[in-house]
């Protein structure tokens, strides 16, 4: 078992840490990542854990937050979209598109073969836990976003639509991966006879249909969709309030960004006891695993001809995994899987590293690759 | 004033699984049904995935028949013990004008 997180580090790192400039720049990079509103209010959500704080943000504000970050991201991704596409029909868009979808469903399949072979652990709890790493989180986009901005490398406009993409294929599979297999392994037991009870109906498709209808979808695919029309057919005059209101480079989606982020650390703060329950195979997959996604990411998204920004991006939300439309789907298809595991790798682990350092080591990774 | 003796089914558990079984529970007899969000602990309570804004746990009572009772408390233990955090109990109740809620016979 060790090796393999050896060789990873190896692979992946040693690289980068081979040329002394290298290191030098990534810690500037930490820096200029760690020390911002966005990480710091993230920190002090934890730290308010831990101290017994009594920091209270109330559940429909940061409903409403979520909803605005959705409708956002949506809108304004539907609004380059439709830019990009009037200056360069589909050329720019297709490549992208077509890495993003493959991503999506690659990053489900080999987090469930780490966890399930590497790992050992049991077929529904790796199915499990591969749906949330197979999908994104839209918070990561945002925060990434964020960071290539300040850093004066602005991702390509039509990110958006990539995170889209990434959400529902990821889940689909791995959740499909679980079902064919759990259904293998009942066949194999019941034709040895040590099969018990009766085995329930598959929910599968009902769980699919959630996500698939599921509010981080339809807020995103569906304000997608308004931006894009919306650009083609009203007058920019007309059109100014509503890109103001929304703009993801603007104060109120930053601003609204340090509150949702305060609660997340509320959230993941109580979450780190759980750590010492899930052990170190999966504190190091929750590292690890993103780690090997944001390379991958940043590596196609440069083949595909993503800017630095872009690339960067990119690495992130494929690395991220999901903590909102992923739980439910998995809740209802595979029970059997312990939620502690996904959760607490997904929210506790991924999401605090990815905003602390993988956002800034996917900068370098991208760097390392070519984008500019 | 007439009293009808009557069963209260009430069920404990995570939101996920509460409405499907109110659903059933309309299929099963039941004329109806009341939900509210709780705050509570249970051994399993780390089975419960929270959606953003939704409470954690739900509570769910039907006032039905005795056999409609038995069907539902069935029905929520063969499919939602297992995996599921969940708990249900029987009580009595003695209903006003409580004829109407014998349901489907």
């Amino acid at each position: 078992m060790l090796p393999f997180p050896a060789t990873l580090i190896a692979a992946g790192l040693i690289p980068l840490l081979a040329d002394g400039g290298q290191f030098d720049r990534i810690v500037e990079s930490l820096e200029r990542n760690l020390l911002t509103p966005i990480p710091l209010c993230f920190l002090l959500g934890i730290i308010c854990t831990r101290i017994h704080g009594g920091i209270k943000i109330p559940k429909e504000l940061y409903y409403s937050i979520a909803i605005f970050l959705l409708m956002s991201i949506g809108f304004i991704g539907g609004h380059e979209l439709a830019h990009e596409v009037q200056a360069h029909g589909v050329s720019t868009i297709w490549k992208p598109a077509l890495v993003t979808l493959f991503l999506g469903c690659l990053t489900p399949i080999t987090a469930f073969a780490v966890l399930r072979y590497l790992g050992g652990m049991s077929i529904a709890d790796s199915a499990g836990i591969a749906a949330h790493y197979g999908s994104t989180s839209a918070v990561t986009y945002a925060v990434a976003n964020s960071f290539v901005e300040q850093t004066q490398h602005p991702a390509n406009e039509f990110l958006p639509t990539l995170v889209t993409l990434l959400e529902c294929p990821g889940i689909a599979i791995a959740l499909l991966i679980g079902a064919f297999l759990s259904a293998k392994e009942r066949a194999a037991k019941a034709a040895a006879g040590t099969l018990g009870r009766p085995v329930k109906s598959s929910k599968l498709g009902e769980a699919l249909y959630e996500v698939m209808t599921g509010q981080s979808i339809m807020l995103m695919a569906g304000l997608l969709v308004i931006g894009f029309v919306s650009t083609q057919f009203m007058d920019e005059k007309g059109f100014q309030p509503f890109y103001d209101f929304f703009q993801s480079k603007g104060m109120l989606f930053r601003g609204l960004l340090c509150i949702f982020l305060l609660e997340m650390g509320l959230v993941a703060g109580e979450r780190l006891g759980d750590l010492v329950k899930v052990g170190p195979f999966l504190i190091a997959f929750g590292i690890l695993m993103p780690l090997v996604h944001g390379f991958l990411g940043a590596w196609f998204g440069h083949l595909a001809g993503l800017n630095l920004g872009g690339c960067t991006v990119l690495a992130a939300i494929v690395s991220s995994a999901s903590y909102i439309a992923a739980p439910p789907a998995v809740r209802l298809t595979l029970p059997e899987a312990n939620p502690t595991y996904s959760i607490t790798a997904a929210l506790a682990i991924t999401f605090p590293f990815n905003i602390a350092f993988g956002i800034p080591i996917y900068f370098e990774m991208a760097k390392w690759v070519g984008a500019q | 004033m007439q009293l009808y003796p009557l069963k209260l089914v009430t069920v404990v558990g995570e939101t996920l699984i509460m409405e499907e079984i109110a659903e059933e529970g309309l299929k099963l007899g039941a004329t109806g049904y009341s939900l509210v969000d709780v705050i509570g602990l249970g051994s399993r309570s780390a089975r419960n995935v929270s959606f953003a804004g939704e409470a954690k746990t739900r509570k769910l009572e039907f006032v039905v028949s005795a056999e409609i009772a038995v069907a539902i408390l069935t029905f929520v233990s063969h499919n939602y013990f297992e995996h599921y955090a969940c708990i249900a109990w029987l009580s009595d109740v003695s209903v006003v004008r409580g004829e109407q809620y014998l349901g489907k016979q």
